[in-house]
């Protein structure tokens, strides 16, 4: 099936946001999805954007049960390893299920690897759920080592509330 | 000991941020793994795109380390975004010399540090700990942060530059 992989544009939000809720279905969290096409727009094209976005498109005649052509995405961000300098970090990949085994996440992770390159980047990290199998394999076919095994580290964060007594917090 | 303040870093502080960067590297026994030099955080922090942002926290020069620095600790983080919540502040690396710990420099760092991301209306501010460095695990959990590693199964993975070229060449 032809596909083509492009940098997203604004109008391309809507489309984005609907399969971040496809993905957060998928992962069993989406209550925890609070933002919408509108913040996406916001903070990926103004003059500082916060994300980069890439969007897998199938022609007319090869669209969706529900009559969508985007079907898939990459998001991901330029990070700094105090160790290695440059890196980037893909936040979410996903291919809708319809279109999964025909390359285009393979093509959609490449074309992430190759923006990576083309801005010196060292190093692509990106998260997993230890229950996502298909995900796991998919992975570590292409080369990636699972950090929070090998060397140990694991994701903290201070959030919401906690966020705000930190903030308030007497020295 | 309780006279210090926390300041931005300016492009002159790279030596001294290069050297922090390698003692906290050294402390998670990782050290021959910091290949990056001063020119390439000059390049990185302070040009028209900055890829991070830095806090110092410097020590009257009568109260210098050991070793005669006046800079004794800092944190580096960068603004990321969840697609579920915006906007996130990330903390990437976050040390205070040994000789300068126990007297609440390192919690008035994170104080600003979380000052910052709700200013900048970041929803959450992520990082990453050893699991093995309990101390660091323990300073973080009693100031209400959540291990999602524990709570919600993420592991974290990387693809590193030999097989990132590998995947680039992968014909379709």
């Amino acid at each position: 099936m032809r596909f083509t992989i492009c940098a997203a544009k604004p109008e391309d939000c809507k489309d984005i946001a609907r399969m971040i809720m496809e993905l957060a279905v998928y992962e069993k969290m989406p209550d925890q999805v609070k933002i919408s096409h509108k913040e996406l727009e916001r903070d990926g094209f103004g003059p500082n954007p916060f994300y980069q976005c890439l969007v897998a498109e199938v022609p007319e005649e090869h669209k969706s049960k529900d009559g969508h052509t985007k079907v898939g995405y990459a998001l991901f961000f330029y990070t700094y390893s105090t160790w290695k300098g440059r890196t980037v970090y893909m936040e979410d990949l996903y291919v809708m299920p319809e279109y999964r085994g025909k390359g285009m996440g393979k093509a959609l992770i490449a074309t992430v690897a190759k923006v990576a390159k083309e801005q010196h980047c060292v190093r692509l990290q990106f998260s997993v759920l230890d229950w996502n199998k298909p995900s796991l394999d998919f992975y570590l076919s292409k080369g990636a080592e699972d950090l929070t095994a090998k060397e140990g580290w694991h994701f903290l964060r201070f959030h919401g509330i906690a966020l705000d007594n930190l903030a308030q917090e007497a020295p | 000991m309780a006279n210090f303040i926390l300041r931005k870093a300016e492009p002159k502080d790279v030596s001294d941020i290069l050297r922090l960067i390698k003692e906290l590297a050294k402390f998670e026994e990782m050290e021959d793994q910091v290949i990056l030099t001063e020119k390439d955080l000059l390049e990185d922090g302070f040009g028209d795109h900055p890829f991070y942002h830095c806090i110092l926290a410097e020590v009257p020069k009568q109260q210098q380390s050991a070793d005669g620095h006046v800079i004794i600790g800092f944190a580096m983080y960068y603004f990321t975004y969840d697609p579920w919540i915006g906007k996130l502040l990330y903390l990437e690396d976050f040390y205070v010399m040994k000789e300068f710990r126990g007297f609440g420099i390192g919690s008035e760092i994170l104080k600003k540090l979380s000052q910052t991301a709700v200013r900048t209306r970041c929803s959450s501010m992520h990082f990453i700990v050893a699991e093995w460095n309990k101390s660091s695990i323990e300073f973080y959990k009693r100031r209400g942060a959540s291990d999602l590693s524990l709570e919600e199964g993420w592991r974290l993975f990387k693809i590193d530059k030999q097989n990132l070229t590998a995947n680039t060449n992968k014909k379709r």
